[in-house]
């Protein structure tokens, strides 16, 4: 048996006090009325020996009370010794399941982490077999147990050491399911009969909040694996780390373009005062003024950062206050303003404030976000095909010749967008050379008064701003008129809207990779309100997003994603890492996986931004059961080790074992009835002490207790 | 069984002051051998069958030759005594267990004494004190005096510390006319404050008797358990073990009886210390006994050859 407070076993030396006072004669609780004080002496209390005799049943009881009250408040527990590897003596088949994620990275857990793999190797008897498997997103085989066998057995741990300091630690996040799932099945894999060895999987892993267990949940755990935790703590607990978040939907895109990151702080921590700022590679710790951050632990914050204005270098946010740096740094880039170049051609009268041109310039303004450029051509004077390449959308409101209409087409099977609305008929040969069918016709239509939109069909992304109830009434809108398509359209041609007369208003044509979108009314004033409606700013804004325009928040990868790197190349792209290391990447790779955070620089002009997984920062230790929870077979020793694992800061595994076995409750139970018993043992003398000696009696003789007074 | 040797706390245990107070004196008038002051009294009053201890002098010898039975012929008193009994109430007197405290001991003797006077025709008076005096009513002898006096007595007094020499110069003040004191008290006072204010009574020419009444329990000390014994009039408390005290407390005690036992003596008075667990009717038989002796004694000194 041990104590988790001894030293209050020394308040058992309280049993001297009632032994004590047995022993001094008690009757200062007594009191007698006298007449008169003169001739009486004060006497001090002596020690008797006939009221140690009188009351040794008391005594003991008091005694024992005492001292099962200083036994509870010592809180006793047993310790239970952790069973050994093979407690039955016979040939063990281990599977040391080491973790190599990020979080590894955190001050003393790599280095306890390979010395316990270690010992594991180590432990191994010349009958075992071992195989080591490290996991970050995804296990591999570091000595698989084909290697082991094969390896003379008294090379073994060499081999299997020497594979264990090759490891090191990875940027990956931690997927412990997938990881688990593959040890279960390499285990069990090869000749040997299922039931002559023990098979035990070891894990050796910081067993944190942010793994991922999915595969498991669908997993049937082999009965006859166990799985042995074998966690490791850093030597600082607690931790903070930074996350990027993506802008929310309804961000204001004239507003000031910003950076939102959350600081989450884990809930062992002791720290809770944190700075960020924008950073950038050897520039000092920051470059913009810092901002404070109170993130209690257990708690995060979600704070705002500025475009760093006067600091170009800046590619990357760094949060300060926190130990463990590993997940400190966010790598983004400042928000640049983004350029929409938009290709008009038309037969616009120059300033004329009636037609589409006059609308589009003023619809796409310039803001901090993005900077719109407009483009106008006249039908005749056809734009280059880089012109029209460069242009995230093209809008043609005349009929353009032949070879103009072939040049947007292409442009439009790769990817463009071209916005066709014809301010005649005359354009209807047009509309055939750029849908690519032939015999579709336009003629003029002019409704009695107007037309309203009638059909349309909100699920299509061009009108996808306006799918809400409260956005959804285009009945103010009136149309003078339109163009009627004459012909069949192609059965891939989608008609989003309809007039009320039933004929096509805005007819979507899927072209390869992009999209001819075909308006039966323009929005020139002589057609329509459309330019002048609420609805107009929205739907352009709308056929920009189809058109992929860039206003969408630029992706950020994270570790273990491959970038998507640019088309067509005919030389190898120079990829430059964040360590500064540069890979020429041949033309026939279209994705580059990354694999630490931080600025890859794709060629001369891309840069991209790579983070951590988040996950990985969430440190705080993953629950006991959780395992369990999800099917897997734990080993008998594990209980004391899976509540290391959980067990908050600076509770020792001593406090653990009390907290469970909690034997003060029975201790003070039964120090509560020792203490009733006591009262009645002393409350049935007490009867009796007076029966025996009535004081009133008058032949009250001196060897009786005290006479009462009568009447004082 | 003779009335007089009642048992005390069979005779405490009568609720009324009066009727123990007739219980003690009818018994001492039957059971006395010598019945006291017959012999100042001068005219006939009644007769009285006689009783073994009377007087065989006092036989009506002419009665017992006519009717053949024994009567006695008993005489009215007409002198003037004069008695007045000082009563302490203080706190002290609270104390008793021998099944009544010495107050209440203290209050039947006190009843007993004057109902005997007042059969015999003198004049009673009382005093009560604690610190100061409470109640002073005059001798007198006439009808209704008595229970006028008996219920003085009775009545609850809410008595405080004991200051016996203030209460018996006060009585040299009040009494001007010379008679009998009876102090009725325990005494537990500092004897020299006694001294001068008893000189003082006496000088007056008053025939001075102290009753001092103590408890058992306090002649001695015998409580059996240590115990914080506080004092009833100062409040004060003293954890005392008796066994140990016992004693030493014995030892002041006498010499606190010897040092008024000495008082009395200079002073002229008679000292008569009595515990509350004795029968009264004894009691007051020995207080009239002794009082007899001395009357006889003075008697004797002042006029040999008196025809009493």
């Amino acid at each position: 048996m041990s104590f988790l407070a001894p030293l209050f076993l020394m308040g058992a030396a309280a049993i001297a006090a009632p032994i004590l006072f047995h022993l001094i004669r008690r009757t200062t609780r007594e009191v007698v009325a006298f007449p008169s004080l003169r001739f009486l002496q004060a006497s001090p209390p002596r020690i008797t020996r006939r009221s140690r005799l009188e009351n040794l049943v008391l005594l003991a009881l008091r005694c024992l009370a005492l001292a099962l009250v200083a036994l509870a408040f010592a809180r006793p527990y047993l310790q239970r010794p952790t069973p050994p590897a093979n407690p039955d003596g016979t040939a063990s088949r281990t599977l040391v399941l080491i973790d190599t994620s990020a979080s590894m990275r955190r001050s003393g857990v790599w280095a306890e982490a390979v010395g316990k793999a270690a010992a594991q190797v180590r432990n191994a008897g010349p009958n075992d077999q071992v195989s080591i498997v490290a996991f970050d997103r995804a296990p591999r085989t570091v000595l698989s147990f084909g290697q082991w066998i094969e390896t003379p057995a008294n090379g073994r741990v060499a081999v299997a050491l020497d594979a264990l300091g090759k490891l090191s630690p990875s940027w990956f996040a931690t997927a412990l399911g997938p990881a688990l799932v593959r040890a279960a099945d390499e285990i069990n894999e090869g000749d040997t009969p299922p039931g002559s060895m023990r098979r035990r999987i070891v894990l050796v892993s910081d067993m944190q909040e942010g793994a991922r267990l999915d595969p498991l949940q669908s997993f049937e755990w082999p009965r006859n694996v166990e799985v042995l935790t074998d966690p490791v703590r850093p030597s600082r607990a607690g931790n903070a780390g930074l996350q990027w978040l993506p802008d929310p939907p309804d961000a204001d895109r004239a507003a000031e373009p910003t950076v939102r990151v959350r600081v989450v702080n884990s809930p062992d921590a002791r720290g809770e005062r944190f700075k960020v700022a924008w950073a950038a590679q050897d520039a000092g710790p920051f470059l913009t003024t810092p901002l404070d951050v109170y993130v209690p632990p257990g708690q995060s914050r979600v704070v705002t950062l500025g475009s760093p204005t006067n600091s170009p270098g800046a590619d990357r946010i760094v949060l300060t206050g926190d130990d463990e740096t590993f997940d400190n740094v966010v790598h983004v880039l400042p928000p640049q303003p983004v350029e929409v170049r938009v290709a008009y051609i038309g037969a616009d009268a120059q300033g004329e404030a009636r037609e589409p041109l006059f609308f589009l310039r003023r619809a796409l303004p310039e803001s901090r976000r993005q900077t719109a450029k407009v483009v106008a051509f006249a039908p005749a004077s056809a734009p280059s095909a880089e012109a029209v390449g460069a242009a995230r959308l093209v809008v043609v409101t005349a009929a353009v010749p032949d070879a103009t209409a072939d040049a947007l087409r292409a442009a439009a099977e790769k990817g463009g967008t071209v916005v066709f609305a014809p301010g005649n008929a005359a354009a209807g040969p047009t509309l055939s050379r750029l849908v690519g069918r032939a015999g579709l016709g336009l003629s003029e239509e002019r409704p009695p008064s107007h037309a309203l939109l009638a059909a349309l069909d909100f699920r299509h992304p061009l009108l996808a701003p306006f799918n809400d109830p409260r956005f959804s009434d285009f009945t103010r809108i009136h149309w003078w008129r339109y163009r009627r398509v004459s012909g069949e359209l192609p059965p891939t041609a989608k008609v989003v809207a309809r007039f009320d007369t039933g004929d096509p208003a805005w007819i979507d044509f899927p072209m390869g990779r992009g999209r001819v979108v075909f308006l039966a009314s323009s929005w020139s004033v002589a057609d329509s309100q459309f330019a002048l409606s609420s609805k107009f700013i929205p739907w352009l804004f709308g056929l920009l997003d189809l058109a992929g325009a860039g206003l969408e928040v630029a992706a950020h990868p994270r570790v273990g994603d491959a970038l998507a790197l640019p088309e067509g190349r005919t030389a190898s792209l120079a990829v430059r890492q964040p360590d500064g290391v540069v890979v020429q990447v041949g033309p026939e790779v279209a994705r580059w996986e990354v694999t630490m955070p931080g600025t890859y620089r794709v060629g001369d002009a891309v840069r991209v931004g790579v983070n951590m997984d988040p996950a990985e920062g969430r440190t705080a230790p993953l629950p006991p059961d959780r395992l369990e929870s999800v099917g897997v077979r734990m080993d008998a020793g594990v209980s004391s080790q899976a509540a290391e694992v959980t067990r908050p800061k600076g509770v020792p595994p001593a406090a653990e074992a009390e907290g469970r076995q909690k034997w003060w409750r029975w201790l003070i139970v039964g120090a509560l009835a020792v203490l009733v018993l006591e009262s009645l043992v002393a409350g049935i003398q007490a009867r009796r002490r007076p029966s025996a000696s009535d004081p009133t009696s008058a032949s009250a003789s001196p060897s009786e207790p005290n006479p009462t007074p009568v009447a004082a | 069984m003779n009335p007089a040797a009642i048992d005390a706390r069979a005779l405490m245990a009568i609720r009324s002051l009066e009727l123990r107070a007739r219980a003690v004196v009818e018994g001492f008038w039957t059971g006395i051998h010598r019945s006291p002051y017959h012999g100042f009294s001068v005219e006939f009053t009644e007769y009285r069958q006689y009783a073994p201890g009377d007087d065989p002098r006092h036989i009506d010898w002419r009665v017992v030759a006519r009717s053949d039975r024994t009567y006695i012929k008993k005489f009215e008193d007409e002198t003037n005594l004069r008695c007045h009994l000082v009563l302490d109430r203080s706190r002290s007197m609270e104390f008793g267990t021998a099944g009544h405290t010495k107050a209440a001991y203290a209050a039947t003797f006190a009843a007993t004494l004057a109902l005997f006077l007042q059969q015999q025709g003198d004049a009673v008076g009382l005093l009560s004190f604690d610190d100061v005096v409470r109640e002073f009513i005059p001798a007198r002898n006439r009808p209704g005096h008595l229970s006028h006096l008996l219920q003085a007595i009775e009545q609850p007094v809410p008595g405080r510390a004991t200051n016996l020499g203030v209460a018996i110069e006060r009585a040299a003040h009040l009494l001007r006319q010379r008679g009998m004191v009876v102090l009725i008290s325990d005494f537990l006072a500092p004897v020299p404050e006694l001294e001068r204010p008893l000189s003082h009574l006496a000088a007056l020419g008053h025939d001075i008797a102290a009753v001092q009444f103590l408890d058992p329990a306090e002649l001695t000390l015998s409580f059996k358990q240590a115990a914080n014994f506080v004092d009833l009039e100062s409040g004060g408390s003293l954890h005392v073990d008796p066994d140990a005290a016992r004693a030493g407390y014995q030892q002041r005690l006498r010499e606190h009886q010897e040092s008024l036992r000495a008082l009395f003596g200079r002073v002229g008075a008679t000292w008569h210390p009595l515990a509350t667990n004795a029968p009264l009717g004894p009691v007051l038989q020995d207080f009239v006994q002794a009082r007899q002796r001395r009357g006889r004694a003075s008697a004797r000194r002042a006029q040999p050859a008196s025809p009493r």
